[in-house]
């Protein structure tokens, strides 16, 4: 099964060019944080409320990305709630994401490919070589948005990390998006972390207008 | 978490009695699949004395719900504490699953 972090990436890589679609910097990092979160969460290691995330187990899960973070969890000594876990670990993002590429790589669901631009500057693509991945996470998404049926944990989880990255519009028909917007709404309240991510985000972007207005002198 | 289980007609009740969290919603998971999968698929939880539920506590309830729906039944929440129940509104649980102030308004739901 692959992390709701892998699920991510997949989603928003351009499947031919193996770029990722543009997405808000603060979106993505805090939507990755929140995505080895929900793991922890849903392998039964941490537990969450809305005042306070706790550990449940600290044994390790076999997965290297989920269990840096355990650990570090593990070893903080204050009790912190969710939101301010996602903002801590945003500024890991880009680990998680380098993790995440590699491990879909290993898999078979990525290629990657290393190019050389003006002699000097290097750019590195992962264009989709299995869209079978892809094309599951999809449909798992549409068969809960265009229903009424009670959805399963997971389906919510990955919808929260979707909308936060703003890709539903780009996934699926702008028009019928909008026309399920209050499941979208209803969806992205049920899950706890997921909920938290937009919080995490507003408080991100609110201290970096905060800096812009009255920077240090 | 104590978990009681008795039948009332075709309707099975499970009695839920202390902290539904990610201690405990393994158990209860459990318990409701084993309901499931004998054939009850109309399943009322008494809630009284339910004193807290986490994240990991209302993934199992949506997990049992689904069950229960998927396999053409239906799951509901009797007797709901304020503090469970602020969380579950606050979520939009109450919005997927029915709620009732007792088990007796609960059962004629299910009946």
């Amino acid at each position: 099964m692959l992390t709701f972090a892998e699920e991510i990436l997949v989603l928003l890589l351009d499947d031919e060019d193996g770029v990722l679609l543009p997405v808000g910097k603060t979106a993505l990092d805090c939507a990755l944080a929140g995505s080895v979160l929900m793991d922890l969460a849903f392998a039964n290691r941490i537990d969450t409320d809305p005042e306070r995330l706790v550990v449940v187990s600290p044994e390790p899960t076999g997965n290297a990305s989920l269990d840096r973070v355990l650990k570090h969890i593990v070893d903080h000594e204050e009790v912190q709630d969710t939101k301010a876990w996602i903002e801590d670990l945003s500024s890991e993002a880009g680990t998680i994401q380098e993790h995440a590429l590699a491990s879909l790589v290993a898999h078979g669901v990525l290629e990657r490919q290393e190019e050389k631009f003006l002699w000097v500057f290097r750019s590195r693509r992962y264009p989709v070589i299995d869209g079978k991945v892809e094309q599951e996470a999809k449909k798992r998404i549409a068969d809960v948005l265009f229903s009424d049926e009670i959805p399963d944990p997971r389906d919510v989880a990955l919808i929260c990390l979707a909308d936060t990255c703003n890709i539903l519009q780009t996934v699926f028909d702008k028009k019928e998006i909008k026309r399920v917007a209050p499941r979208i709404e209803q969806l992205r309240r049920m899950d706890l972390i997921g909920s938290e991510v937009t919080g995490a985000i507003a408080d991100i972007e609110r201290s970096i207008m905060l800096a812009m207005a009255y920077p240090m002198r | 978490m104590n978990i009681e289980e008795r039948k009332d007609g075709e309707v099975a009740i499970v009695s839920l009695d202390g902290r539904l969290d990610g201690f405990t919603a393994p158990g209860f998971e459990k318990t409701v699949r084993a309901i499931v999968e004998r054939g009850d698929t109309r399943v009322l939880l008494e809630c009284e004395r339910m004193s807290y539920i986490s994240s990991a506590g209302l993934r199992a309830l949506l997990v049992g719900a689904r069950q229960c729906q998927q396999n053409g039944g239906k799951l509901v929440i009797a007797a709901l504490q304020p503090a469970c129940r602020s969380v579950m509104e606050a979520s939009g649980f109450l919005t997927i699953i029915d709620c009732h102030d007792d088990s007796q308004a609960a059962l004629a739901a299910l009946s």
